[in-house]
C-alpha cells in the first residue's frame, strides 16, 4: 500500500513540486497519473473531465509526459530512435530515419536542447541522457511534464541547467511537476509545493510562505511520536509476524532527529587516537573506465568520525570500495590497519578489522532469500560463534542473532524469518548490527540512512556515535550534507576525485563547504 | 571437381532450410528478450503434425499445420514466461521433454516404431536456364522451402533494421521498461515474437518431414533445434548472421555425408565425430573470443515486471 | 502456508496432475481400459509384482523390477543432484548429459584397462569419472567467469561436442572394443570384473552399489549445503553474488567449485551406468539422463533430498514403463509424465493463483506467488 486516499490538484502553467520522504508515495502517485499503475479507488480528472488511463498510451494521448528517475532509454538505439519510438515516422510503411532525425532536431531546437540525434544513447553523459528523456516527452506533445527526482544523478551545474529548462517550459505555458526530496532546491524553483506523507497529500504551500524547516516538519508529520537514540531497556511489542511492518517508531525526542535542527556538538567527541588509515595519492577507475579517484590523501584515526561530503559521483563511492577491497587501486599507496592498501580484497579487509555498511543494501549488504540469522553470519560465518571449524554452529548463531535483534530493536525479532520479509529500516538495522558486532577497528559507512524512516535514522546515527565512543574509526560517506555535518568530527570534501577541502569541527562553514563541493579551491574550478 | 562442388552445394541447399527457419525463429524470439531453448521441441511437433497432416491433405497445407503446431507450443511458452513470468529456460526445457516423449508416444500409438507412412514430398522447382550452368546450377531443382529460406533472412533483417516494428522489437529486447513507458505493450511485442518464432520453428520441423525426408521419424529433429541455437549465437543474434551460420553448418554436414559415401578414406584422417562437433566447437570458440555480452540482447531471459527497473 | 510446505506441495500436485493428464492421453488415443491397465503394469513393473509373488511366484518377480527401478533412480538422483548443485550457486547446468558421457567413458576406460584389486579398482574408476565430468563442467564455469558466456549456451554446446566426439568417433573408432572372437562390438571393451559395482539382490536383479552411492551422495550434498561453511558460502553466492563478494566470500572459486561438483556428480552417473549395468561404454547412453536431471532437480524443488525422492518416484515409473510396451504404450511414456510434471512445476504460478482465487475472496497479485527457484537465465 503506497497510496492511501491521496488528492492532488495540478494547475495549468505552474511548476508544482511534490516532496516527501522515501516511500511517501510520490512516485506511485505519478505512476497512476501516467497510467503505469491502476488505482484501486479514486478518480482522476483532466481539464475538468474524468479521465481513466489504462496505460501510458492514454496518458501520452492526453498530453502527459514523464521523465523517470531511472532513465527509460534503449542504450543501443540512437537519440532520434529513442525519441520517436512508438510513434515512428514512416514512408511507405518503412521507418523513415531521416525524417525522425530532422523531427527530433526540430524539437531540440524549439526547446533549446543541444543534442546530436544520430548519437547512440549509451555514448552520452547522464545529463544529456536526461535531456533525451525530456525531449522524448515534449516530442509527444506533453503539456504536463512530470520529472521524478531528476537531480539525483546530476552535477550541480547540470542541476542549475535543468532548473533553467523547467522554468523555460513553464514560461512557454507548459506545466511541470517536479518530484523531489531536496527541499532547498524545490524552494528555489517551484511555484507551489505539495507535501506527501504516508500515501497522502498532507499540505500544499507556496515557497514564499515556508522554509526548509517547516517543509521538513510537514514531511515527517507534526505531533509525530518522536524518537530515541538507543534502544536499550525498552519493552518491545510482540512479534507481528513475518512480512508485517510495524511503522510505529519507538518513543523518544523527535527533535533530535529532525534533519533541520542540529544537536549541539558533543564536546568529548574529538579524542582521536591511533592512526588507522593513512592514504597518499589514491587513484582508481570507475566502472565506466574513467578515473574516479585522482590522487586522494586522507587519514582516519581511532575514535573519530570522518565524513566525506560531495555531490554524487565525485569519487566517494569508489573511495569506500577501495577501502573495503572491492575496487583495485591503479596508483597511490597507503596503510590500512597495519597492512598495505594495495592488493586488498574484501576478505583481507575484514580480517584486518574493516567493517562495511555498503550503499546498496539489497545488492551488497544482505541476501534477501537467506534468513536473518544467515545474514547476520554473512562475512563472519567462518568464525565463532557462527562456526566451529568446518561446521556451522547453529545454536551459537541463533543465540548471537537473538541478542543482536533485541539490542537493535529489529522487528520482528525472529532469527529464522527471511530477510526479505523485513522492512527496509529493519534490514538496515540488521546490517549495522552485524557490522558493529564484529567490533571493527575501522567502519566504512556509505549512505547509511537512505530510504529509512526517521526512527531508524536516529537509531543508526546513535549506533555510529556509539562505535566512535568505543574507539572505532568511522569513515562516513553520505550525499546528505546535513548528515555528514551532524555526525563528523572532520570532513573531507570531494570534487571530481580529489579532496578540495578539509574541515575540522567546529569550524564548519556551510557556505565554504558548498563552494568546495562545487570545485572551488582547485585549479580548474 | 566442379561436379563435386555442385553436388555439395546442392545437398547443402536441400538440407539447410529446416535449420535456417529454426534459427530465424530463435532469433525472433530472443531479439524480443525471450530465451528460446524450446526450439527443438517446436521443431518436433511441427515435423510430427506436418507429417500426419500430409497423409490427408496437400503437402503445402500440411506444412501450415506444422507451423501452427510449433506456434501452439510457443503459445504455452509465452503463457508461462510472458503472462506468468516463469523461468524461460525451465519452460523451454520442459517443452522439449514433453515434445520428445509425447512425439514418441503418439507415433507408437498411432503408427508404430518405423515412423509415419511416407508422404508426398514438397515438389521441386527447376529454375529455367540455370540447371545447365556449372556450380550455380546447384541453385536449381529445390523445393519452395529452399528458396524461401534464401529470401526470408534478408526480409527479416530488413524488418528489424528498417521498419517501426523492427525498431520496437529491438527496443523490447534491450530495455522493455523504455518501451512500456512509451505506451507500447511489452507483452504484446513479446507475444508476437514468441508466436512468430514458434511458427518459424514449426516451419523448420515441417520442412524436415516434407522436403528433406518424406515422413516423421522417431528421433526427428535429432538435435537440429540445438544446432539452430548455435547458429543464432554464431550469427550474433542477427537474421542474416544466423542464416549464414546455418548455411555454413549445413555445408559442413553435406561435406561429411559426401565424404562418407564418396571418400571414406578421408574419414580415417578426419573422423566424422570431429566434423559433427565442428559447429558447436566453433560457436564456443567464438564466444570465448568475443564474450557473449557484446551481442546478446540486454534484457534476454529477464521477465518484464512493471515494478522493477 | 509455511515456507517449507509451500516448496513441496506444488511439486506433488504437479506430479499428480501429470499422471492424470497422461492417463487421459492413453484413454483418448487407445482405450479407457488400457489406461488403467497400463498404469497397473507400470506400478508392478516398478515396485515388483506383489500379487503374483503372494500367489507363490519366485522372488525374482520382485527383485528384478526393483533392481531396474533402483538402477534408474540412481542415475536420475545423480544427474538431478548435479543440476541442483549448480542451481544453488546460481548456474543452470543443462550440460549434465555431456558431463555424464565423459564420466561414463572415463569409467569404462579405467575399468577396462587398469588392473587393480576390486577395493581400488571401483574407487579409481569412480574417481576418474568424477574428474572427467568435473573437467567438462569446469569448462563452462571458466567461460562464464572469465568470458561472460552464459552457461545455458555453453553447456548445450558442450553436450553436443561430447556426443559427437565420444559417440560418433571415439567409441566407434579408436576406443572401440574387440570381442573374444576378434569381432568388433558396439562400444568400448568390457570392464574387468574387479571394476564392476557389486550387485545387491543377486544376479537377476540389476540393483547395485550405485544405488546406495547415489542416496549417500544426496544426503552428503544436503549436509554440505546446509551445515558447512563452504556450503553456506555456495548458497550465499547463488542467492546474492555481490553481497557474497562484499562479505569476503571468494565468489569465483565457489562458483567454479560448485560447477565442478555438479559435473562430478553427473560424471558419477555415467560411472554408475557403466560399472553397474552396462559393463562397457555402450554405443550411446540410451536415454537423455542429463536432461532428465533438470526435471528431477526442479520437481524436487532444488533440494538434494527432494531430488532423491523425485528420482525414486520416476525411477519406479520408468522401470515400469517397459511393461507398458505390452499394451502398445511406448516404454518412454513415463518420460512424458516427467516432462509434463516439469511443465506444471514451471507453470505453478498459474495454478497456484487459480487455486488461491477459488479459495480466497480477494485474488492475490501474480507477483505474490512463491518466487521461482531457478536462477535468472
Amino acid at each position: 500500500m503506497s497510496l492511501a486516499d491521496a488528492s492532488l490538484d495540478i494547475r495549468d502553467g505552474e511548476l508544482l513540486a511534490v516532496v516527501g520522504e522515501n516511500g511517501a508515495g510520490k512516485t506511485s502517485l505519478m505512476n497512476v497519473l501516467y497510467g503505469l499503475y491502476q488505482p484501486d479507488g479514486g478518480q482522476l480528472s483532466l481539464g475538468g473531465k474524468p479521465a481513466r488511463f489504462k496505460s501510458p498510451r492514454d496518458a501520452i494521448a492526453r498530453g502527459i509526459g514523464m521523465v523517470h528517475q531511472h532513465f527509460m532509454l534503449v542504450p543501443t538505439l540512437t537519440v532520434a530512435e529513442n525519441v520517436v519510438l512508438g510513434r515512428e515516422p514512416t514512408r511507405r510503411g518503412l521507418f523513415d530515419l531521416e525524417r525522425a532525425v530532422s523531427e527530433v532536431a526540430a524539437t531540440c531546437a524549439r526547446f533549446g536542447f543541444q543534442l546530436e540525434p544520430r548519437a547512440r544513447v549509451d555514448t552520452l553523459s547522464v545529463g544529456s541522457q536526461q535531456k533525451v528523456e525530456i525531449v522524448k516527452a515534449l516530442h509527444r506533445g506533453a503539456q504536463v511534464l512530470v520529472l521524478d527526482e531528476p537531480t539525483a544523478v546530476l552535477t550541480p551545474q547540470e542541476s542549475d541547467e535543468l532548473a533553467h529548462v523547467m522554468r523555460g517550459l513553464v514560461a512557454q505555458g507548459r506545466t511541470v511537476v517536479l518530484i523531489s526530496h531536496k527541499l532547498r532546491e524545490v524552494l528555489g524553483v517551484a511555484d507551489r509545493i505539495a507535501v506527501m506523507r504516508r500515501g497522502r497529500v498532507v499540505a500544499e504551500v507556496r515557497p514564499a510562505e515556508t522554509t526548509v524547516e517547516k517543509l521538513a516538519a510537514l514531511m515527517v508529520g507534526e505531533g509525530h511520536p518522536a524518537l530515541g537514540m538507543a534502544a536499550s531497556g525498552r519493552a518491545r511489542e510482540p512479534s507481528s509476524g513475518m512480512g508485517l511492518e510495524t511503522n510505529t517508531p519507538p518513543p523518544g525526542d523527535m527533535l533530535a532527529a529532525r534533519p533541520a535542527s542540529r544537536p549541539s556538538v558533543d564536546p568529548t567527541a574529538n579524542t582521536a587516537g591511533e592512526l588507522l588509515l593513512e592514504a597518499r595519492g589514491l587513484q582508481a577507475l570507475a566502472d565506466s573506465g574513467r578515473p574516479a579517484l585522482r590522487g586522494v590523501d586522507l587519514t582516519v584515526r581511532a575514535g573519530e568520525i570522518v565524513g566525506i561530503a560531495g555531490v554524487d559521483g565525485n569519487g566517494q563511492r569508489e573511495l569506500a570500495e577501495v577501502l573495503t577491497g572491492l575496487r583495485p587501486l591503479t596508483s597511490g599507496e597507503g596503510t590500512l590497519l597495519g597492512g598495505p592498501l594495495a592488493g586488498l580484497t574484501p576478505a583481507r579487509a575484514r580480517e584486518r578489522g574493516v567493517g562495511h555498511v555498503p550503499e546498496d543494501r539489497l545488492l551488497r549488504a544482505v541476501v534477501k532469500a537467506l534468513t536473518v540469522e544467515e545474514n547476520v553470519a554473512l562475512g563472519r560465518h567462518t568464525r565463532p560463534p557462527f562456526a566451529r571449524g568446518t561446521w556451522i554452529d547453529f545454536p551459537g548463531r541463533r543465540e548471537r542473532t537473538r541478542d543482536l535483534l533485541a539490542a537493535y530493536d529489529v522487528r520482528p525479532p525472529d532469527p529464522t524469518a527471511f530477510l526479505r520479509s523485513l522492512s527496509g529500516g529493519n534490514q538496515q538495522k540488521v546490517v549495522v548490527a552485524r557490522e558493529l558486532d564484529a567490533r571493527p577497528k575501522l567502519l566504512v559507512v556509505v549512505q547509511p540512512t537512505r530510504g529509512l524512516d526517521i526512527g531508524a535514522v536516529a537509531q543508526v546515527h546513535a549506533k555510529l556515535r556509539e562505535a566512535r565512543e568505543q574507539g572505532a574509526g568511522v569513515l562516513l560517506v553520505s550525499l546528505d550534507l546535513e548528515e555528514v555535518l551532524k555526525l563528523s568530527d572532520r570532513v573531507y570534501v570531494f570534487f571530481e576525485g580529489r579532496v578540495t577541502g578539509h574541515f575540522t569541527r567546529p569550524q564548519y562553514d556551510e557556505r565554504e563547504l558548498g563552494r568546495r563541493m562545487l570545485g572551488a579551491g582547485t585549479d580548474h574550478a | 571437381m566442379l561436379e563435386v562442388l555442385h553436388a555439395l552445394l546442392f545437398s547443402t541447399l536441400d538440407a539447410a532450410p529446416a535449420l535456417v527457419f529454426a534459427a530465424l525463429g530463435a532469433v525472433l524470439s530472443e531479439r524480443a528478450g525471450v530465451v528460446s531453448v524450446g526450439v527443438e521441441g517446436m521443431m518436433r511437433v511441427g515435423a510430427f503434425c506436418a507429417a500426419v497432416a500430409a497423409l490427408v491433405m496437400p503437402t503445402p497445407l500440411a506444412i501450415l499445420m506444422g507451423m501452427l503446431a510449433g506456434a501452439a507450443l510457443a503459445a504455452i511458452h509465452g503463457f508461462l514466461t510472458i503472462r506468468w513470468r516463469s523461468d524461460q529456460v525451465v519452460s523451454g526445457i520442459a517443452l522439449n521433454l514433453v515434445a520428445l516423449a509425447g512425439g514418441t508416444f503418439l507415433l507408437e500409438s498411432l503408427y508404430g516404431p518405423n515412423g509415419t507412412p511416407p508422404i508426398q514430398q514438397l515438389s521441386r522447382w527447376d529454375v529455367p536456364g540455370l540447371s545447365s550452368v556449372p556450380v550455380l546450377g546447384a541453385l536449381s531443382g529445390h523445393s519452395a522451402a529452399t528458396y524461401l529460406a534464401l529470401a526470408l533472412p534478408f526480409a527479416f533483417q530488413f524488418l528489424l533494421a528498417r521498419t517501426p516494428l523492427g525498431l520496437r522489437l529491438r527496443a523490447v529486447g534491450d530495455k522493455p521498461h523504455a518501451v512500456a513507458t512509451l505506451g507500447l505493450s511489452v507483452a504484446g511485442l513479446r507475444w508476437g515474437a514468441v508466436l512468430g518464432g514458434g511458427l518459424l520453428a514449426g516451419l523448420g520441423g515441417a520442412v524436415l518431414s516434407t522436403a528433406v525426408l518424406d515422413r516423421f521419424e522417431q528421433h526427428t529433429p535429432a538435435g537440429l533445434g540445438f544446432m539452430a541455437l548455435a547458429a543464432m549465437v554464431f550469427g550474433r543474434w542477427t537474421p542474416v548472421g544466423a542464416f549464414l551460420a546455418a548455411l555454413f553448418f549445413a555445408f559442413g554436414n553435406a561435406l561429411r555425408i559426401g565424404l562418407v559415401s564418396s571418400a571414406p578414406g578421408l574419414l580415417e584422417l578426419i573422423p566424422q565425430g570431429m566434423l559433427l562437433a565442428l559447429p558447436y566447437v566453433l560457436t564456443l570458440t567464438l564466444l570465448t573470443l568475443q564474450g557473449q555480452r557484446s551481442s546478446a540482447p540486454a534484457a534476454l531471459g529477464t521477465p518484464y515486471e512493471q515494478e522493477s527497473r | 502456508m509455511p515456507e517449507r510446505l509451500s516448496g513441496i506441495l506444488p511439486s506433488v500436485l504437479s506430479v499428480l496432475l501429470a499422471l492424470a493428464v497422461c492417463w487421459g492421453l492413453i484413454a483418448l488415443t487407445l482405450a479407457p481400459d488400457t489406461a488403467a491397465n497400463a498404469y497397473l503394469q507400470m506400478l508392478w513393473g516398478g515396485i515388483g509384482n506383489w500379487p503374483s509373488y503372494l500367489e507363490g511366484a519366485a522372488a525374482t518377480v520382485l527383485t528384478r523390477p526393483l533392481g531396474e527401478s533402483g538402477m534408474k533412480a540412481a542415475l536420475l538422483t545423480l544427474t538431478g543432484l548435479s543440476v541442483a548443485v549448480a542451481f544453488k550457486v546460481g548456474l543452470f547446468n543443462i550440460g549434465a548429459q555431456g558431463q555424464m558421457i565423459l564420466g561414463a567413458l572415463a569409467a569404462a576406460l579405467v575399468g577396462a584397462h587398469l588392473s587393480l584389486p576390486a577395493v581400488l579398482h571401483v574407487p579409481a574408476a569412480l574417481l576418474a569419472a568424477a574428474l572427467a565430468g568435473a573437467a567438462w563442467a569446469g569448462l563452462a564455469a571458466l567461460l562464464k567467469l572469465y568470458r561472460g558466456v552464459h552457461e545455458v549456451i555453453s553447456t548445450i554446446m558442450l553436450n553436443w561436442v561430447a556426443v559427437s566426439l565420444v559417440d560418433n568417433w571415439l567409441v566407434i573408432g579408436p576406443l572401440r572394443g574387440v570381442a573374444e572372437g576378434g569381432q568388433s562390438i558396439t562400444g568400448t571393451a568390457e570392464i574387468q570384473a574387479t571394476a564392476a559395482l557389486p550387485r545387491l539382490l543377486g544376479d537377476v536383479s540389476r540393483l547395485n552399489l550405485g544405488f546406495l552411492l547415489a542416496l549417500f551422495l544426496a544426503v552428503a550434498v544436503w549436509v554440505w549445503l546446509q551445515r558447512t561453511r563452504s556450503g553456506f558460502e555456495t548458497r550465499a553466492v547463488g542467492l546474492g553474488a555481490e553481497a557474497a563478494r562484499t562479505a569476503g566470500i571468494p565468489v569465483a572459486r565457489r562458483t567454479g567449485l560448485a560447477m565442478a561438483l555438479a559435473g562430478a556428480l553427473a560424471g558419477l552417473a555415467g560411472a554408475v551406468l557403466v560399472l553397474g549395468t552396462e559393463r562397457r561404454y555402450p554405443g550411446t547412453l540410451g536415454a537423455p539422463y542429463g536432461f532428465d536431471g533438470i526435471a528431477i532437480a526442479l520437481i524436487g524443488n532444488n533440494h538434494p533430498l527432494g531430488a532423491a525422492v523425485a528420482a525414486l518416484f520416476f525411477g519406479v515409473l520408468r522401470a515400469g514403463g517397459t511393461r507398458m510396451q505390452l499394451l502398445g504404450v511406448h516404454q518412454t511414456f513415463p518420460e512424458l509424465i516427467q516432462g509434463l510434471a516439469l511443465l506444471f512445476v514451471a507453470g505453478r504460478m498459474v495454478w497456484l493463483a487459480l487455486l488461491r482465487r477459488r479459495t480466497a475472496a480477494t485474488p492475490a497479485p501474480a507477483n505474490a506467488a512463491p518466487p521461482t527457484e531457478a536462477p535468472r537465465a
